[in-house]
Parts: structure tokens; sequence; C-alpha cells
């Protein structure tokens, strides 16, 4: 009873629905506008949503997230432009469903797709997340330190060409995240001996920064691009078009949920196995793939809205993020005075719930968003850069110094923002970064106690490791990661196709 | 487009978050300057780590801070390695490509603003950089450049000082009395 009056908390209070209503209105936007991201949006509006209560801030929150996912959508399909990384398999097939002329009839069963999606998504999380919650107590600090390392590791090796320059940003971010006084021994840590840095620098600075200002600052070299005018017309897609795609979709949602709920796999990835999927599975799509297959649009947007309800199992019940937004979310989360991971499920459940009921209004918002609102959409969208460019720096600026009322993080702030500017023209991902700052503190705190408890021994760290399932498991996992970057994997690979083209 | 590799064919044009760039077979220029400016911080920060605590015990207050900054230098070693056995990309330039006029600019134009928010105040300094800023990029006149730009301002100004109640330096404009003014026009003087 107590969970279902949780859920509906949403519902009961006019104020918290109208903030997921217009935070999904907003992220759909957001999403849509090339220039502006998600990862952009909720790390500037963390600060200026730092003084309100948890409630009313994880509303709006929560809506631009969902809201985002889906809004990349619009320009991947209108301008061929993924709005945010997840979109990126929906433009190979949306895009030239555009240029035939048929954007209406794409965006609509986009829209009815990311709502499937997002409700298998969410209803997955309900049901999963209270069991990994019960699962993830008997996990030992060992387990989650491993986990942190694989998550940052996913990160940085499937969000990029490059592992190594993936490798590099997440310990980075580790690193910066040690930034001051160690709070168990007081020690100073790359302070420098500079008095402001003892505190250690605020993550919000560095998020606002790398995902804020270093994208303005790359924005700027596209300021005289033309904004792009679109004709469409009718939107909502008949139900028999619906009902056709309804197997697939199911198929490709659960690709999404699961790939969504691995620590370090968001919605991106999950679009390109969908995609992927879809094109093994369907043996006759409307179109040749890539051409404007309606079975190329339906697989990425459902899985891509499911994976959110996915990466919320492992943010809510380990305390894990699975991508970017995810840990951005967790960093919200921190600010509100909540600490994501198994005991907030068993000490604030009603937390939990609540979220799962915003996701699912957001859910319905965006049904309502995407279906309705053409013309302010397209109107919105060609909002110039030369005015867009300048009011994100203002807001970056104005966000970094709201948190702490202090110059130094706007500082702090323009420093990230210059370098993630460079990180950014070189290849080196943005996303470990946040990742490790973030995770960082658990890192640190699980390496040591886990190391502690076996007495300084590390033989009897790793008898500990190898005795573990679990824990075993994950090692694996890692070790694979990084043999995949070697030169024996390429040689291995290499070898195997070419005994298979042998035979062939 | 390869899958695993998004590349930068268009300098992300509207391709936001996390995407990163580069090629993947050629070097952009300064990018073997910045793979070895990252080398040496690394290097620089290991050494720092090390000062933390030494080899003192596992569970140090160092021993992370070492792993990490150990693994960041033997990435950026190997990043400087590979990069510098990659040809150089033939049609772009530092100036043009990587650090335009512009970029440097608003690079200036932002540190200024975080020099005078604190001794100016929020309004008088973002006023000034909206209006440098939408003046500048937008080539447009000047009726354009500040009825857009002061209207913007106006906006942010209500929905953060109001609505998010962020308080920003006053600086020179009195902002408290002005809200107080507003508040006693709206309730026709009474609340005096």
């Amino acid at each position: 009873m107590d969970t279902l009056l949780a859920l509906l908390t949403v519902f009961t209070q006019p104020q918290l629905f109208l903030l997921v209503g217009l935070g999904t209105f907003l992220g759909v936007y957001i999403g849509a506008i090339p220039g502006l991201s998600v990862t952009m949006a909720v790390s500037i509006l963390i600060s200026f949503t730092f003084s309100w209560d948890v409630y009313p801030a994880i509303s709006l929150m929560v809506g631009i997230y969902m809201g985002g996912v889906y809004g990349g959508s619009r320009t991947a399909i209108l301008l061929n432009i993924p709005g945010a990384p997840s979109a990126i398999a929906t433009a190979m097939d949306g895009y030239p469903m555009a240029q035939r002329g048929e954007a209406g009839e794409a965006i609509g069963v986009t829209t009815v797709m990311s709502f499937f999606g997002g409700l298998v998504g969410i209803a997955v999380l309900a049901l999963a997340a209270p069991f990994v919650a019960e699962f993830a107590l008997t996990f030992q600090p060992r387990d989650y330190m491993l986990l942190a390392v694989l998550g940052i590791l996913l990160v940085g090796s499937l969000s990029a060409g490059s592992l190594l320059k993936g490798i590099f940003a997440g310990a980075l971010g580790i690193a910066i995240g040690a930034v001051g006084r160690d709070p168990l021994t007081f020690a100073e840590r790359f302070t420098f001996d500079f008095q402001i840095m003892e505190g250690g620098i605020s993550f919000i600075a560095v998020m606002i920064g790398m995902f804020g200002i270093s994208e303005a600052l790359l924005q700027l070299h596209h300021v005289g691009a033309e904004a792009m005018r679109q004709k469409i017309d009718r939107i909502v897609p008949s139900w028999s078009t619906v009902r056709k795609y309804l197997p697939l979709s199911l198929q490709t949602s659960s690709i999404g949920v699961i790939i969504g709920a691995l620590p370090g796999t968001g919605g991106d990835i999950a679009a390109l196995m969908a995609y992927d999927h879809a094109k093994r599975v369907t043996k006759k799509p409307t179109r040749p793939f890539g051409t404007g297959a309606m079975e190329g649009l339906v697989a990425p947007e459902t899985a891509n809205n499911a994976a959110v309800g996915g990466a919320f199992v492992p943010m809510m019940t380990l305390g894990i993020p699975g991508d970017a937004v995810t840990a951005i979310m967790i960093g919200a989360l921190f600010i509100h005075g909540l600490n994501p991971g198994p005991m907030l499920m068993v000490d604030q459940p009603q937390m939990f719930w609540f979220i799962v009921g915003a996701l699912l209004t957001a859910n319905v918002f965006i049904l309502i968003c995407g279906l309705t609102g053409i013309k302010l959409f397209t109107k919105i969208v060609e909002m110039p850069r030369a005015v867009l460019i300048p009011l994100i720096m203002l807001l970056s600026v104005v966000g970094a110094y709201a948190v702490n009322n202090s110059v130094t993080d706007v500082y702090w702030m323009l420093g990230f923002g210059v370098f993630g500017y460079f990180m950014r023209h070189y290849g080196y991902p943005l996303g470990p970064v946040i990742l490790g700052v973030i995770l960082s503190r658990l890192l640190d705190d699980n390496w040591r106690r886990a190391i502690i408890s076996e007495r300084e021994d590390l033989g009897a760290f790793s008898a500990g490791i190898f005795g573990s399932p679990l824990s075993l498991t994950l090692l694996l996992v890692v070790v694979a990661i990084f043999v995949s970057q070697t030169p024996v994997y390429a040689m291995l690979k290499s070898r195997i196709s070419k005994r298979a083209a042998d035979q062939a | 487009m390869k899958i695993d590799y998004r590349g930068d064919a268009d300098h992300h044009d509207g391709t936001s978050d996390a995407t990163p760039g580069g090629y993947e077979t050629e070097r952009r220029p300064g990018e073997l300057a910045f793979a070895l400016f990252l080398l040496v911080a690394s290097l620089y920060l290991l050494w720092e780590a090390y000062g933390i605590a030494g080899f003192e015990a596992l569970s140090s207050a160092g021993a992370v801070p070492m792993a990490t900054t150990a693994a960041m230098a033997v990435s950026a070693l190997i990043i400087v390695l590979r990069t510098a056995r990659l040809p150089k990309v033939s049609t772009e330039s530092l100036a043009r490509d990587i650090l335009p006029f512009k970029v440097i600019l608003f690079g200036g134009l932002l540190v200024c603003f975080g020099l005078l928010l604190v001794p100016l105040g929020f309004l008088p300094t973002a006023a000034l950089f909206l209006v440098l800023a939408i003046k500048y990029l937008s080539g447009r006149g000047w009726g354009f450049t500040l009825a857009v730009s002061l209207g913007s301002l106006l906006l942010i100004w209500v929905v953060f000082r109001i609505v998010f109640t962020v308080l920003m330096p006053a600086g020179i404009v009195p902002e408290a009395e002005l809200l107080q003014f507003f508040r006693n026009l709206g309730t026709g003087g009474g609340a005096q």
C-alpha cells in the first residue's frame, strides 16, 4: 500500500505532476535543438534546483532526461543530426524517410514507439530493482570497486573509438574526484598547497564546464550554419501501423532494457544493437535498411527509451551510473542528500517508487508533447546559434556560481570547459571523466575497505576475488576489456576471421 | 560511417553530448602537443600522488590516486606514441579548425565575465556579455542586438531570481531594493 502511495505521489501533487510535464516538454526541445544536449541541461539544472526540495527537483530532472532521450530523434530524422548519442542509429533510416517527404510519419511512429519502449523499461525497473537491491546487499566492497572500474571502462571503450583515451579520461575523472582532503585520514591530495583546493573541486563545475562551455565553444565553429526548414504534416500514426511493429518493438525493448541495465552502457549502445537485431530478424523490411525502413526506426527508438528504465536499475540499486546522464542524475541525488545504492532501497523505498512514478508520468508526457505542437517545434529549432551560444554560456556561468556562491567554481568551470573543448577536438570521450568524478569516492572507499578487511594482504585479497563467483566474473570482464585492446586480440580476431573465410 | 568510431567529419555539428571527435588514421593539428601536455601533466600528478603517502600502505590515502595517475601516465604515453606515428591531416590548420579567432575571443570574454561578476554584479556584466556576444556573432543591427540580449536577460533573471531563487552577486545594481519596489507596487503600496 505504501508502495502504491509512493508511486502515485506524482499524481496526487499537481505541482510535481506539472513539473514532470514541464521537464519533459523542455527535454524534448532541448534534445531536439542542435547544440543543446540533455547532459548539458541536467548539469546546469542541478545547480538551479539546488535550493529546492528533493521531490520537485527530481521531478523536473526526470522529465528532462526522459524527454531528451526522445527529443534527440527529432533532429536525427529531420536534419540527419542526432540530438543525442542515443539517436545515432535513428538517423540511419529516419533521415532517408524525411528526404522522401515522410518526416511526419517517421516522427509519429518514433513517438509512439519511444513511449512503448519507455513503458517496458519502467516496468522492468519496477519489477527488477528491488531484487537487484536485495542481491546487492550481499556485495563485498571489492565487488563495488570492480563494478566502478568496469563502469568507467565500459563507458570509455564503448562510447568512443579508442579505449586508451577512454581509460585516460576515466582515470583523470577519478583523480579530479580525489582532489581535496581525504575524508578518512585528512591527508591533502592534489591540493598543491592551495587552501581553496582543500574542499575539492565541485563536480558540478566540472560537469557544466565539460558539457556546457566546451559544447558552446565548439558550436562557435558553426555559427553561420543555416537553420533547416522542413514541412511536416500528419504525424499521428494509424493503429494498424503501430500494431504491425509491435512484435519487433517488444524484442528491441528487451534488448534496450538489458543493455541499459549493464553498468557503463546506455541508450546509444542499446539503440545500435537493436538496429543490428532488427536488420537480422526482419526478413522483408518495408524498404532496404538504410534507405528509410520503418523497422530501422522502430528498433533504435524503442531500445533507447527502454534503456532509460534499464539504466536506472544499476543507478538506484548499486549507485553505479550507466552513462554520462545517469552519472549526472546520481550527482543530483547526492546534492539532495540521497545516496543511491542498495541502502537507499532499504531506507527510503518511497523515493525509489516516487522516481518510478515520475518516469511513468514523463513517458506519458512524451506521447503528448511528441504528437502535438509541431508548429511551435519548428519555430524553436530554428533559433539562431548567434543567440543560442551566448545564452548557453551565460547559463553555464550562472549555474556554476549558484551552487556554492563562489567565483572559484566559475573559474574551474571555465577551465574544464576549455580543457573539454580540446578533448572533444582530439577524440577523448568526456563521459568517463564525469563517471570517474562521481565514482571516485565509491572506488576509493571500497578499495580501502576491501584491503583493510584482508589486513593489507594482497594475496588474501586476490584469494577473496577468486573464491567468489561474482567477484571473479567482474574481474574477468575487466580483464577482457583490456585484452580486447591489445595486439593479441587483433591477432586472434584476424586469425578467426581468416579461418572462417577459408571455410566459406 | 563506422559504428564504433563516430569520427568528426562534421566537427560535431550538433551531435552534442560526449561524442568524441578526432580521426582514426590521421592526426589533427595540435593533437600531438595536447597528448604531450597530458603526458607531462600525468607524470607530474603521479609524482604529486606519490608525495601523499608514498608506498606506506595499500590502504593509504595515496593508494588510489597513485594507481589512477599511473594509469593516466601509461595511457598518455601510449597515446603519444600512437599519435606521433599518424600522418597529419592535410586539410586542417590550427588557426582555422581548432583555435579560430572566435573561440579565443569568447574564451577571453568568459574570463572577463568571471572577473567582473562580483565587483560589477550579475545584471550589468551579463548584459554587457550578451550584447557584445550577440552583436559580434549575429552581425545584425543594434536594435536587434539590444532587444534580443536585454529581453532574454530579463527573462533569465525573472526565471532564476524568482522561480529558482538563485542569488547572484548584486554588485552596483540595488537588486533587492528593486524587487521590493515592484513588490510594493504589486500590493498597491499597502505593505508599507
